[in-house]
């Protein structure tokens, strides 16, 4: 195995970890200030991929333009869905003195629900939405990057670093961290609980939604395509640390890299396995992930 | 003309429009419907193929109907009930069930996924209703022993054989021939039973295989794989993959410039997919072999109206015109509907018996491009073939039987460079 191709394999898997590590970062912020696992993730992220392709087609907008739309409207669907469906169960099991369990449950009825009405919708037909920029690969190092994945896995990383300061600077982002550590307590302190759920919530779904309008010049577009990216963004989380900005991104990487180098030795389906008991071995070493609190 | 003869004229016409609405009435009181039971994935990874078929035996039916029914059963109207397989085995398996239990239907077709059909044939067999096979090519499907199972299409030993003989025939007729070649699959039935067919007969055909790689589904990234296929030098690639694969596959290899001098020949799947030529720019598949399941430049040869009028309902239908999918699906309906003009009954056996007998050589069953349907002990066409198309100038043009060759038809072999397109 030459260096050339080891190294390209690595770099590939850093572009591609970063951006797993970009879309899982909203699910990482509503898992650790809501504590529920958002399984309608993927099918958000499947939304923002539609409204680049709708707005390039019908508007002739750009998909890096159609970030600059689909970033709010994204966080107004995420307020209204916290809102509506599934705050009236956090207040309801909270009367129990339990973690909202049924949440669980209750977002992988939005996923079913999401991404049937997209079926519906858009039809089962794989699209496709080219950007205008033309250049498709860039030369680092005299390896040929695709651009679009360049493009999105820095996105990732400014996104992320924006969205700690954000969480570390403003009244706001000390209110989500606050609520993450303990509900009752920022309860007690004025902190507006539902409010800063909604307001978490709408800010994953951007999140995601930033990340949609950003890889959909390069992945096929299908109303399916959330799922593999929800379960790749669920594993991402859970190994990176549940709450962890950081971890989300590391955790990406983690799983980018070694599956893109590891599938230069062995077939790629046997690289999906052993990323996944590379998942399950460091989980067992640290069950908080690799950059969670205890 | 006439004031006088123009009245007789308008008198006449209202007397046979009364006839005719009395014919009708009379043929409505007789009438009897004849269901067909079609699971399709109609939703899920395959979701574009299955509506494809889907809409292929819809035209079918009201063709058909359209044209009078079942003649040998008093004009009896064939109605489609469809099943989603949302593309997995277990919901195929349940869709088929009610299928044949609740809803009654006299026969089924479908499934397009193998890893559908297969079970789903062996609940058909078990409940002895005649199954036709639209779209599957595991070849096991029809070998194991089943009386109740046909299949119009190839199986995947034919697919297979096609693209290997097509090599051969190029390098036949231009001196250059294919040593080593890349094997690229969907870890699916469809895609290891095709790589392991090609490894048998590439093995007897002294064609080295130099790199043999299944893909797993849903995938976001090929660089990794197509750095491997880089590294292995292989002078062609053979692909099997389905269409979000295909296409995010097509796209990696164009920006990358990987160079294969006898080009990429895909097993179908994706590359059939006009969904996947809509999205998809054309200088990318440029070149691209392409093992069809209908003869793919079949509107500039066959005239027949039914063609142009499925190709219109199509069209309507789904924003774009007949596919080999919608061409299957098709075909299955009338082959179908042959059975029971022989058969003079909706009763499953004696339609199994009929369609066991069937014997077809012209006509819209034949429009995926067979010369002849006759299935064989296994319930198998053997005169089931497809064709290899060379994607040139943007068009898909058949190299491959050299029969069915158009004289226009000149195929690159091989294939320009990337930096010479």
């Amino acid at each position: 195995m030459d260096t050339y191709v080891l190294t390209y394999a690595a770099f590939n898997g850093l572009m591609v970890g970063a951006m797993l590590g970009g879309i899982a970062l909203g699910l990482s912020l509503i898992f650790g200030v809501l504590r529920i696992v958002n399984f309608a993730h993927g099918s958000f992220l499947m939304l923002a991929m539609y409204f680049a392709f709708w707005m390039q087609k019908l508007g002739g907008i750009d998909p890096y333009l159609s970030v600059l739309i689909a970033a709010p409207l994204m966080f107004v669907l995420g307020y209204f869905v916290q809102c509506f469906v599934i705050g009236p169960l956090i207040r309801r099991e909270r009367a129990l003195v339990v973690e909202p369990i049924s949440a669980l449950l209750l977002t992988a009825g939005v996923y079913i629900l999401i991404d049937n009405l997209a079926l519906m919708a858009f039809g089962p037909n794989v699209r496709s939405t080219p950007s205008l920029v033309q250049v498709t690969s860039l030369m680092v190092a005299g390896f040929p990057l695709n651009t679009f994945r360049v493009v999105a896995a820095i996105a990732a990383l400014a996104m992320a670093a924006g969205v700690s300061l954000w969480l570390a600077r403003t009244d706001m982002g000390r209110a989500i961290r606050a609520t993450a550590q303990n509900r009752d307590a920022a309860a007690m302190s004025g902190v507006d609980v539902p409010f800063v759920y909604n307001v978490t919530f709408g800010l994953g779904c951007a999140m995601v939604g930033v990340m949609g309008c950003l890889i959909a010049p390069f992945i096929p577009i299908t109303p399916q395509v959330g799922l593999s990216f929800g379960i790749k963004s669920f594993i991402v989380v859970v190994l990176g640390g549940i709450g962890s900005i950081a971890g989300s991104l590391v955790g990406g990487i983690v799983i980018g890299l070694f599956e893109s180098v590891a599938s230069q030795f062995v077939a790629t389906p046997t690289a999906s396995i052993f990323s996944l008991g590379l998942f399950i071995l460091i989980l067992l070493v640290r069950p908080q992930g690799l950059m969670g609190r205890k | 003309m006439s004031l006088k003869s123009k009245c007789c004229d308008v008198l006449r016409g209202f007397v046979a429009a009364g006839a005719v609405s009395l014919g009708l009435c009379v043929g409505a009181a007789a009438q009897t419907t004849v269901k067909i039971g079609c699971v399709l994935p109609l939703s899920g990874g395959s979701a574009a193929v299955g509506n494809q078929t889907r809409a292929g035996v819809i035209a079918a039916v009201e063709q058909i109907n359209a044209a009078g029914g079942v003649r040998a059963m008093g004009g009896a109207r064939l109605e489609a009930v469809f099943g989603d397989s949302q593309s997995k085995a277990d919901v195929g398996v349940s869709e088929t069930e009610r299928l044949i239990q609740r809803e009654k239907v006299a026969v089924m077709c479908g499934a397009f996924n193998s890893a559908v059909t297969f079970p789903a044939t062996e609940l058909a067999e078990r409940n002895k209703t005649p199954w036709v096979v639209v779209g599957a090519v595991k070849d096991e499907i029809t070998e194991r022993n089943y009386k109740y199972v046909f299949r119009i299409n190839n199986k995947a030993t034919y697919d297979a054989r096609e693209q290997l003989d097509a090599m051969d025939l190029l390098a036949k007729e231009t001196g250059k021939k294919v040593k080593r070649a890349a094997l690229f699959y969907e870890g699916g039935d469809w895609g290891r039973s095709h790589a392991a067919n090609i490894r048998k007969l590439g093995a007897e055909r002294g064609i080295e295989i130099v790199l043999d790689e299944p893909a797993p589904p849903n995938q976001v990234d090929f660089t990794s794989q197509l750095l491997k296929i880089r590294s292995a030098k292989p002078d062609a690639l053979i692909l099997a993959l389905y269409t979000p694969d295909q296409l995010l596959f097509t796209r990696q290899l164009a920006e990358q410039r990987l160079d294969l001098p006898f080009g990429v020949h895909s097993a179908g799947g994706g590359t059939e997919d006009p969904s996947f030529y809509a999205a998809v720019q054309a200088p990318m598949v440029a070149y691209y072999f392409v093992q069809e399941d209908w003869q793919i430049d079949i509107l500039d040869t066959n005239k027949d109206p039914l063609l142009a009028d499925a190709d219109k309902r199509t069209r309507a239908a789904l924003g774009y015109g007949m596919s080999a999918y919608v061409s299957q699906g098709l075909s299955s309906v009338y082959v179908i509907k042959d059975a029971l003009e022989r058969a003079k009954s909706a009763d499953r056996d004696k339609l199994r018996d009929a369609l066991a007998a069937t014997d077809i050589t012209s006509g819209p069953a034949l429009f995926p491009g067979y010369q002849r349907i006759k299935f064989d002990a296994t319930g198998q066409n053997t005169f089931a073939h497809g064709v290899i198309s060379e994607n040139i100038g943007g068009k898909r043009r058949t190299v491959w039987p050299s029969e069915n060759r158009a004289a226009d038809t000149k195929p690159v072999w091989p294939v320009p460079a990337w930096a010479q397109r």
